[in-house]
């Protein structure tokens, strides 16, 4: 006689040492499976690098209270704006054109109220999202890295081997489809579909037009300790004679511990955006 | 918005301190010295967010109503009375958190 326990109560009953063994199999098969899996992705987890912890675009640290950019913070400001000056075509200098000229006027018209030609305070993080202000995290796990920051950017790296779907089946979102590979210590990441525009090192400056031929390639390692260090390609055929390039650097955030949300706009926004211009609300 | 070539200073009392997102806010009653009898004028200042001035030193409470403060911003372009915070000093005379470059 054998004893089993179904629902805490006991069944006494007399199968066969077959049926027993059967039992056995089935009831252990499952879980023999995911200690493998478990002990294959722990190997797999082994393999990548560490790159725990919080970071921010080097540009932003010391800012002040009133985010004031630091001596060293508006070099590295000035860098990447220079860096990522578009080239762009005929067709695109004069569709760029036509926005400067536009914006130019509406700020002559009032000074006091700029037009919103870029990224408002709120809403999705332009992509990249890694040249934003906040704090991010990189957490690599085998089949995918997923970049967050604490004004919202969450990017999905796929690195499982998969491709990028079929065009027939993309749209432009603001992170677009990411898929990418370990090169090494260095992550490889290839993006298309995101929005048709490109948020480059003028941090308030516009969003240039692109073509649904936007393409961003980045590789991301860890220099050592204190930063992470992303090689950023910007390549639109139609839009660039040449792609845009700059070395994006993440410094390790040594004053703060966690990960807490800063792009809560509805609790208190008091820079509106009224008739498409930043406004403030003083009480 | 702001006129980054101005500066001015504020002198009087906290009204409400609004630790909150996306960005921090001091409502700050400034009187007007050549007219003591006269209403204060309320100010309202901007900051970063309430994580980032927590990097730099600030606490939820480190501003309560009625807190004289000494506030230095650069001034709206439109004649509000309001600007965005250069640097704050506290009751105690201390400055608190990170102040601009400019106003080390």
């Amino acid at each position: 006689m054998t004893t089993n326990f179904i629902c805490g109560i006991a069944v006494r009953s007399a199968l066969s040492s077959a049926v027993m063994a059967l039992v056995l199999i089935v009831g252990f098969v499952p879980v023999a499976r995911a200690q493998t899996s478990s002990k294959a992705r722990v190997e797999a987890f082994a393999k990548l690098p560490n790159w725990s912890g919080i970071w921010e675009l080097d540009a932003f640290v010391g800012q002040s209270d009133g985010q004031q950019f630091s001596a060293e913070g508006q070099r590295r400001l000035a860098y990447y704006a220079t860096a990522m000056k578009p080239s762009f075509t005929a067709e695109y200098q004069a569709k760029f054109d036509a926005i400067r000229k536009e914006v130019a006027a509406a700020v002559a018209a009032d000074p006091a109220h700029p037009p919103v030609t870029h990224q408002p305070l709120c809403g999705s993080p332009p992509f990249p999202a890694t040249l934003t202000p906040g704090m991010y995290e990189w957490l690599v796990t085998p089949e995918e890295t997923i970049f967050v920051s604490t004004v919202g950017a969450v990017r999905h790296i796929y690195t499982d081997g998969r491709s990028h779907p079929p065009k027939d089946e993309l749209w432009p979102t603001p992170t677009g489809d990411s898929v990418g590979h370990w090169d090494g210590d260095t992550l490889v990441i290839d993006t298309i579909s995101t929005k048709q525009r490109l948020y480059t090192g003028e941090l308030s400056g516009f969003f240039f037009p692109m073509s649904a031929q936007l393409h961003f390639t980045e590789r991301v390692r860890m220099l050592d300790h204190n930063h992470m260090q992303i090689d950023y390609t910007v390549e639109d055929p139609l839009a660039l004679t040449k792609p845009i390039h700059a070395v994006i650097v993440h410094s390790r955030v040594t004053d703060y511990n966690r990960m807490t949300e800063e792009a809560d706009c509805e609790e208190n926004e008091r820079d509106p955006v009224v008739n498409g211009r930043f406004t403030t609300v003083v009480k | 918005m702001f006129d980054h070539t101005k500066e001015v200073k504020l002198v009087g009392t906290v009204k409400e301190f609004q630790w909150t997102n996306p960005h921090c806010w001091i409502q700050v009653l400034v009187p007007d010295p050549a007219n003591p009898a006269a209403e204060p004028v309320e100010w309202g200042v901007e900051m970063g967010a309430p994580v980032e001035l927590m990097r730099k030193g600030w606490k939820p409470g480190s501003l309560n109503a009625g807190d004289k403060v000494t506030i230095v911003i650069n001034p709206l372009r439109d004649g509000q009375h309001g600007g965005l915070v250069l640097s704050v000093t506290g009751p105690d005379g201390n400055m608190i958190g990170r102040p601009a470059p400019t106003a080390q």
